[in-house]
């Protein structure tokens, strides 16, 4: 009871992009830096385990960077013409990518050694992959098959040629070395065992020309991209269909898992990356590149985000690291070093004054927590003390006054219930008054303040009306008349908006009932509520203008 | 016509069947605490606190009710401590009781025989035998005349004129030696008598009136405070004609009470600041005890110094110890303080208590407004307080010298057919400044926590003032609740819980679904029928019938006979629900919503209808007039069932049926289920109940099991509110359950999606043996039923109205106006 109850600061809800724990995650991302290939980047694959080197395949070679130096590691030019698809076995050690001519190659990281060639394709291979047990690759070819191939051996164990159209997407099982994907332009997606070689165990219909298909770590579940569609489907139920997501507007390209697999990423031709929470299958976040996106990479800490477009370029970007944060907005940082040490210091004295005198730091840190609830700001302490012109300065300050306008709206609603507002404004001199009247002049077409602000300004203008001013106040008082009068022209081309608006709303209303026999005497037309600046300028005309 | 004249003759036949065994009652629990100001025992152990007829014994510990002491038949007028655990106390009439503290055991009655004088404005006891009482003054009204009455003298009068308050009598300064001083106030002065010695002295200052005085029990001093907020300290008044005063000035509004601490050696003063002042004497220093929640209305000191106790006018009792803390309080209702502030246009009945009760269907409590900004919710049954809400959640403003200062005020409150929302909208208006605030605030119960949380905060709802709020009742409303307002913007809003859950969090907020208006008239009343299909909105003398889940306009309802704009509307519950009743200023009539006619009309009533209230558990309904004359009705007919002539000289604000917990066995239909509460504008509670019923502070006659109060626990969600077992139902299981054996297991593995799944074969082993027949010891199945509370309820659906239709054929005859101007209300009332 006793206690002082705070000032109550109403900030309504800024309209547009809700801040949320993915996009403050995802926009952490530094500035990308980008590196120029001859063409297309048509795969990216990411080395599972440290140190997660990036293979790119473009043009007539793959590349393999380093993600912290954005420098080549290694790069086998041992193609004819263009190679694709080049993806790093588990160990990290060999690499594969398939080629235009048909072959699928491997190689020696470390040695840079072409080990085998797989031929038997008639047509280019777009994507290869080593299954889990990684003595076997699977290739998927334009000549409409998929291959496996025993490593060792170097020999072709089994050919399924069920597509009818070229198979540009495919992925293998995390779980079991004989379980694949394969997704094609004829729309499929078809999933084989090896063990029946008798043809594909599922086979769904994408709907358009498949891009990437995807397989969860847990193996129930698949996804396939392609045309503006993302399709999520059931594994164990034979392919049940379980969401349909559009939310590019262009083709996508491809697919992959972020985040521990909590989050799905899509890159699209429409240059945007869009980040899905796997659960509910809505976006929590987008991100914009400078060209269609053709393929995407994320290492498994999602440390670094590679994306490769259709103009050559590869944009790296790596998350902020907390040092670089630091570098980059040093007066935060100093502050949080600060609070960091005060929070110390006070665990450390709370924890001499209690009985407990075995205290160990180390171990100890997470006993105390400081709460701020406490906390009373400067104009709630004038507040209290009814000394509303230094409570109504403090509000003014350039700082409060610039990045948090609602604070100063709120006292000065405060100063208007305590009828202290008048008090507070009289008897300002030229830079107080001009500090007031900017802040009004600013603020004074926002709607969700314009209330109290006009309020403000009409006490302002009744104590200074017949004082005479100086003429850098005159000319701030003109100032905020200007404003006043474009918000009222603004106001009326709106109303006049809004009332051809009733005219159509009324006329496809009463359309629709004439159409219908129901028959209601003067149902209401749900009725168009000014908008909240419209209804306080409606205000603003009587007591200003 | 001639049924008309029957109505004439039967009518008040009924009401005088009924009237015989039919009371008002005062409640009287509910009264304040702080009319007189507390009496601390020699001791300080414990508080006497006079609260209209009756005296309760409070622990200062523990601020807990020791004894109530219930032998006055008339309110208390003055408490005093007599010796060591005799309290003296006086009533109204003159007769004074003496207890015994420790036990709450009567001494012995005797009445005060002063001169013929039959009514006591206050009582005091300086010791001695001697005892001061104060009479009606007998030339100039609301002043008194001081007596001091002996036993072994005749009764002498000492002051005449002097002010009534209780405050403005002060005694003491024995100096050591037993004199004794009394001092009392008059309007620009103060009357000083030494009655041992024998000197009368008059003290006069400037022009501010006093308005408190306190002596000093020893020492020869005395304080005085006034209007304009000084408090000035005398000394040696009793022998110097000029005495000389020292000037404590601090407060701004009128000083409301002075107390010294026993040793003299500080001063308490309080007033409408809400602020405790306690000056140290003859020094600058003061302290301050800020924001106390109320203006203080008397300051007591215990005798040995370690606590002050504070009268406040929120009807409470505040404990302050030495180190300047409240560290306990005794709460009472809290009487609501008239708004001050508004525009002149206000209606009077809007100032005080504009909430009216609202029933809390949840705890069965009454919600109602308490101090500025707070809301309450009183227990009818057990007649207490069970909690006081602070809505507005802002510091209490206090006036300044010459300035209404308001503070937000809760205007109105309603509570969902469930209990868990509640909706409440706070007023703020300053209209010096032209400006004003309006919040509607949307309340969940916890069930856990056992509060309410603030859901969603809308500013400026209306752009005029909200005139009324209504949940929808019945089934329709509980899944999917939805709020109706109407302002004075001419617009009806209809607020719906949103959803607005997304993959980081829950949450549920309310948001402005539909507004509507109609033919840009002023709303004026609302009212769903009883299972929430059908919404009637007033706009001055028409209705307008409304479907609340797709808003389209089903009738209109105006006709010639009535053209004065409708004040109040409500839906008959029960059998009657197809009649609309609506009060206009000077008549009451009724609406058949199914036919569309109008069905009976009173007119020219003696005063206008302040509330019309349906009982929820019967289809009767009460009307309350301005003037206090209550008459009870079903809306089907333009009789009274009942009719309760005026009451006295207040004036009713609120009405409300409070269902009871068990019925009565008998009494008139309309009293079985439950009774009629009214509030006057004194904030009386006053209760019309069968007499039989006895009063509310009888036991209940099954007692409230402990299982109600205990806060819920995830547990006891689980446990159905009754349980059935019935060990006939031991039939032969095993058939019935062979075919479904298994049953839940297969619907969650297909309902589950695959991606949730565990790894099948760990799930194998459980599935399977889930699917097997078991044949071990059949276990004894009691069948759980849960009392669905809502099953009584009659929806108004298609086919309800189609078997209403055949009686229905019979009134089409008389459709559209069955009785005119029948005029039974003048009559009774004549």
């Amino acid at each position: 009871m006793a206690s002082f109850k705070k000032t109550q600061i109403r900030s309504l809800p800024k309209i547009g992009q809700k801040v949320t724990a993915d996009t403050l995650y995802w926009r952490k991302l530094n500035f990308p830096v980008t590196v120029k290939e001859f063409g297309p980047i048509d795969y990216i694959d990411v080395m599972p385990i440290e140190p997660y080197f990036i293979a790119v395949s473009s043009a007539a070679k793959v590349q393999i960077y380093n993600p912290i130096t954005h420098q080549v590691h290694r790069h086998f030019t041992r193609f004819k013409e263009a190679a694709y698809g080049a993806s790093i076995r588990s160990d990290g050690k060999l690499v594969i990518a398939g080629c235009d001519e048909g072959h699928v190659k491997l190689f020696d990281i470390g040695s840079k050694s072409l080990l085998r060639i797989f031929k038997g394709h008639k047509g280019p291979v777009h994507r290869c992959k080593f299954t889990t047990d990684n003595v076997h690759v699977v290739s998927f070819s334009d000549d409409k098959s998929v291959a496996l191939w025993d490593l060792p051996s170097e020999t072709e164990i089994i050919k399924f040629s069920e597509h009818s159209d070229y198979v540009r997407a495919g992925c293998v099982s995390s779980i079991s070395s004989d379980l694949f994907l394969s997704g094609s332009f004829d729309h499929t997606v078809k999933l084989y065992d090896a063990r029946s070689p008798t043809g594909s165990t599922i086979s769904v219909d994408h709907g358009s020309p498949v891009e990437s298909v995807l397989m969860y770590p847990s193996n129930s579940i698949f996804v396939s991209v392609g045309g503006t569609e993302l399709r999520v489907w059931d594994m164990l139920a034979g392919g049940r269909l379980l969401a349909r997501v559009s939310q590019h507007h262009k083709t996508i390209t491809c697919l992959h898992l972020a985040s521990d697999g909590k989050r799905l990423v899509t890159g699209g031709l429409d240059r945007h990356a869009k980040i899905y929470d796997v659960q509910s299958y809505q976006v929590v976040h987008t991100l914009d590149f400078p060209s269609p996106v053709l393929s995407l990479g994320i290492t498994p800490d999602d440390f670094t985000v590679v994306a490769g477009m259709a103009n050559g370029l590869i944009s790296m970007q790596h998350r902020q690291t907390q040092a670089e944060a630091r570098a980059l907005n040093p007066k935060q940082s100093l502050k949080v070093q600060k609070k960091s040490q005060t929070a110390y210091r006070f665990r450390l004295n709370a924890d001499f004054r209690s009985v407990n005198r075995t205290f160990n730091p180390a171990t100890d840190v997470e006993v105390a927590t400081k709460t701020d609830t406490n906390f009373v700001s400067r104009y709630d302490m004038f507040l209290r003390k009814f000394q509303y012109s230094k409570a109504l300065d403090t509000v003014l300050t350039p700082y409060i006054r610039k990045k948090k306008p609602a604070i100063t709206v709120g006292v000065m609603h405060e100063l208007i219930r305590r009828n202290g507002l008048k008090s507070a404004l009289a008897g300002r001199d030229d830079s107080s008054l001009s500090s007031i009247l900017t802040f009004l002049a600013r603020n004074i077409n926002d709607p969700s303040h314009a209330n109290i602000i006009i309020q403000v300004a009409n006490t302002l203008l009744e104590i200074y009306e017949s004082s005479s001013l100086t003429p850098q106040s005159e000319k701030l008082f003109l100032q905020l008349q200007e404003h006043v009068n474009r918000e009222v022209e603004y106001v009326k081309h709106l109303m006049e908006i809004e009332g051809m608006l009733h005219i159509l709303l009324a006329s496809t209303t009463t359309q629709a009932r004439r159409s219908s026999t129901y028959a209601v005497q003067g149902s209401p037309v749900k009725p168009m509520l000014p908008s909240a600046a419209a209804a306080a300028n409606a205000t603003m005309i009587f007591n200003v203008g | 016509m001639v049924k008309m004249a029957n109505k004439k003759t039967r009518g008040p036949d009924k009401t005088q069947a009924n009237t015989s065994d039919i009371v008002v009652k005062k409640l009287d629990d509910a009264t304040d605490i702080v009319r007189q100001p507390p009496v601390f025992t020699n001791d300080s152990k414990y508080i006497c606190i006079a609260s209209g007829r009756q005296i309760g014994i409070y622990s200062v510990e523990s601020a807990d009710k020791v004894h109530s002491l219930e032998e006055h038949t008339f309110d208390v007028i003055g408490l005093a401590i007599k010796d060591d655990n005799i309290l003296l106390s006086c009533d109204a009439s003159g007769e004074t009781i003496e207890w015994n503290i420790n036990n709450g055991t009567t001494l012995k009655k005797a009445p005060l025989v002063v001169a013929g004088i039959k009514e006591f404005h206050s009582f005091h006891y300086p010791g001695n035998g001697k005892v001061l009482v104060a009479t009606p003054s007998t030339y100039t009204t609301n002043m008194s005349s001081l007596w001091i009455v002996d036993s072994h003298t005749r009764p002498r009068k000492l002051f005449a004129d002097i002010k009534s308050t209780p405050h403005s009598i002060a005694f003491g300064c024995n100096q050591g030696n037993g004199s004794l001083v009394v001092v009392a106030l008059q309007d620009h002065s103060v009357v000083v008598k030494d009655i041992t010695n024998g000197v009368d002295k008059k003290h006069m200052t400037d022009q501010r009136k006093f308005t408190c005085v306190a002596l000093h029990s020893e020492k020869l001093i005395m304080a005085t405070g006034d209007i304009s907020g000084r408090i000035l300290i005398w000394h040696d008044f009793v022998h110097k004609s000029r005495p000389v005063k020292t000037v404590y000035h601090w407060h701004t509004l009128p000083v409301n009470s002075v107390c010294f601490s026993s040793e003299g050696e500080y001063l308490y003063s309080g007033g409408s600041e809400k602020v405790m002042v306690k000056w140290r004497l003859g020094m600058s220093r003061k302290q301050f005890l800020p924001r106390m929640g109320s203006s203080i209305k008397y300051i007591v000191n215990a005798p040995d110094n370690i606590c002050v106790a504070t009268s406040h006018s929120d009807n409470a009792i505040r404990f302050i110890d030495s180190t300047n803390k409240i560290n306990r309080a005794i709460i009472g209702l809290v009487k609501h303080d008239p708004i001050r502030g508004f525009a002149d246009t206000e209606p009077i009945k809007e100032s005080v208590m504009p909430t009216g009760l609202v029933f809390d269907p949840r705890s069965h409590g009454i919600f109602f407004n308490a101090q500025a900004g707070f809301l309450q919710l009183f227990d009818p049954q057990k007649n207490s307080l069970i909690f006081n809400m602070d809505v507005a959640n802002r510091n209490v403003l206090t006036d300044e010298r010459n300035l209404v200062i308001g503070n937000a005020e809760v205007l109105r409150v309603a509570v969902s057919p469930t209990g868990e929302w509640l909706a409440t909208l706070e007023v703020w208006s300053n209209m010096s400044a032209g400006y004003h605030d309006m919040n509607l605030k949307f309340w969940r119960y916890d069930a856990v926590q056992a509060n309410y949380e603030l859901n969603t905060d809308v500013t400026m709802p209306h752009q005029d003032r909200v005139t009324a709020l209504c949940f929808q009742p019945g089934l329709l409303g509980t899944e999917m609740p939805c709020l109706v307002s109407i302002g004075r913007d001419l617009k009806f809003k209809i607020w719906r819980l949103v959803d607005d859950t997304d993959i980081y969090r829950q949450k549920e907020s309310w948001s402005c679904d539909v507004a509507g208006d109609f033919r840009k008239l002023t709303p004026s009343a609302l009212s769903f029928s009883e299972d929430g299909s059908l919404m009637a909105i007033a706009f001055q003398d028409t209705v307008t019938l409304w479907d609340p889940t797709s808003i389209n306009l089903n009738t209109t309802l105006s006709h010639t006979l009535v053209q004065e704009p409708i004040e109040l509307m409500e839906f008959g519950r029960d059998n009657c629900f197809r009649y609309l009743v609506c009060a206009s200023k000077s008549a009451l009539y009724a609406w058949d919503v199914i036919s569309q006619g109008l069905v009976w009309k009173v007119g020219q009533l003696h005063s206008s209808v302040r509330c019309l209230v349906p009982d929820p558990k019967s289809c009767y309904m009460a009307a309350v007039l301005q003037n206090s004359e209550v008459f009870v009705f079903s809306p089907s007919s333009s009789k009274p069932v009942h009719s309760v002539p005026k009451m006295n000289s207040s004036e009713p604000i609120a009405a409300l049926f409070v269902p009871r917990p068990n019925p009565l066995a008998s009494g008139p239909e309309w009293l079985i289920n439950s009774r009629l509460l009214i509030v006057d504008d004194q904030q009386e509670f006053l209760c019309v109940d069968d007499v039989s019923s006895a009063g509310f502070n009888q036991k209940l006659t099954t007692p409230i099991s402990h299982m109600d109060s205990l806060p819920w626990t995830p547990f006891s969600a689980m446990k159905a509110e009754k349980q059935i077992s019935a060990a006939k139902q031991l039939v032969p299981v095993v058939h019935q359950t062979s075919g479904i054996q298994g049953y839940k297991s297969v619907q969650s593995l297909l309902e589950t999606s695959a991606s949730a799944l565990p790894p099948m074969s760990r799930i194998c082993s459980l599935f399977m043996s889930d699917l097997m027949i078991k044949h071990g010891p059949k276990a004894v199945t009691a069948k759980v039923n849960s009392v669905d509370r809502t099953s009584t309820d009659l929806p108004l659906s298609n086919g309800h109205i189609d078997s209403k239709t055949q009686d229905f054929s019979e009134e089409t005859t008389l459709q559209k106006l069955l009785t005119l101007d029948c005029q039974w209300l003048v009559e009774t009332v004549k």
